[in-house]
């Protein structure tokens, strides 16, 4: 399922310029070391981090999308990095279990 | 015997801290990684008295090639700082910037200090690094280059590159502003 798909069929909000792609697993942590360590390329990152150091994690370790749970404000730097770097930075109101859920019932677990 | 065209995973992981140390009397900095969170607040070794001014969550690991089982000691590695091309005159941003069309971004390998300041990275742990990274990317789309912090980064101090640690992550406040690490 590509990250154009996910944005309609959960709703995200598309804070970033970003080329759509094809997303292939979920990984979800708070933590860049644990991203760093176990993240895929293709996943879709999970998070409540919207520091900009996000960023950086999710393009060393390519991810498809970092996705913002919790309806959290994401600081205006962080958004111009995304941008800047192509990264897909998608926002939801939904809580990180619930979007989890969501996102296993449309078939994307951990990979 | 061909030689081995390495597949790095990372290998030896081990999650923990690196601590930044400060002396108020002459102004130098040091670090080092713990597996636990209780370092020393302060305490004197010499003239030096060492204050822990930062807490930074981060892992420690070496690579391993999948093929030959080649491993690769990155036990110096202290963290990876992203460059945000800030500095107009450092070497690591006009890297960023001539790099920038190719889609290749930079990440900066520091050693602990003060030990990196006068043993730089051997260029093979570099390659191994950024040839790892790479391995677990899409490169058609992008690629990362692993550069050493000596002689790239002249003005440590000015950096405002994003270092690829979780600072404050033990807070019970909430973060607004990251602390700076170096």
């Amino acid at each position: 399922m590509n990250t154009k798909d996910l944005i309609e069929k959960l709703e995200l909000k598309a804070l970033s310029r970003f080329e759509h792609r094809e997303a292939t697993g979920v990984f979800v942590s708070d933590m860049l070391s644990d991203v760093m360590a176990g993240a895929k390329s293709g996943n879709l990152w999970v998070t409540v981090q919207t520091h900009k150091s996000i960023v950086p994690a999710a393009n060393l370790v390519d991810v498809a999308a970092v996705i913002v749970t919790s309806g959290k404000n994401v600081p205006p730097d962080t958004i111009e990095l995304a941008s800047k770097h192509g990264i897909a930075l998608l926002a939801t109101p939904l809580p990180a279990f619930e979007l989890i859920c969501k996102l296993y019932a449309l078939g994307l677990a951990t990979k | 015997m061909a030689e081995c065209a390495h597949r790095w995973e990372m290998a030896n992981v081990r999650f923990g801290f690196v601590v930044f140390e400060r002396c108020p009397h002459c102004l130098e900095v040091r670090t080092h990684f713990a597996d636990e969170a209780n370092a020393l607040d302060e305490y004197r070794e010499g003239r030096c008295t060492w204050r822990t001014v930062e807490n930074a969550q981060s892992l420690k690991f070496d690579l391993r090639c999948r093929a030959c089982g080649l491993v690769e000691d990155l036990s110096e590695l202290m963290g990876l700082l992203y460059c945000t091309e800030c500095l107009a005159e450092c070497g690591v941003g006009q890297l960023q910037a001539a790099l920038q069309a190719e889609k290749t971004w930079l990440v900066v390998a520091f050693g602990h200090l003060p030990e990196s300041k006068q043993r730089p990275f051997a260029s093979g742990k570099l390659e191994a690094l950024t040839d790892y990274f790479n391995q677990r990317r899409d490169v058609s789309r992008s690629k990362v280059k692993v550069v050493p912090f000596h002689d790239m980064v002249r003005h440590i101090s000015q950096c405002r590159g994003e270092f690829l640690h979780d600072v404050g992550a033990l807070s019970p406040d909430v973060v607004v502003e990251r602390k700076r690490l170096l």
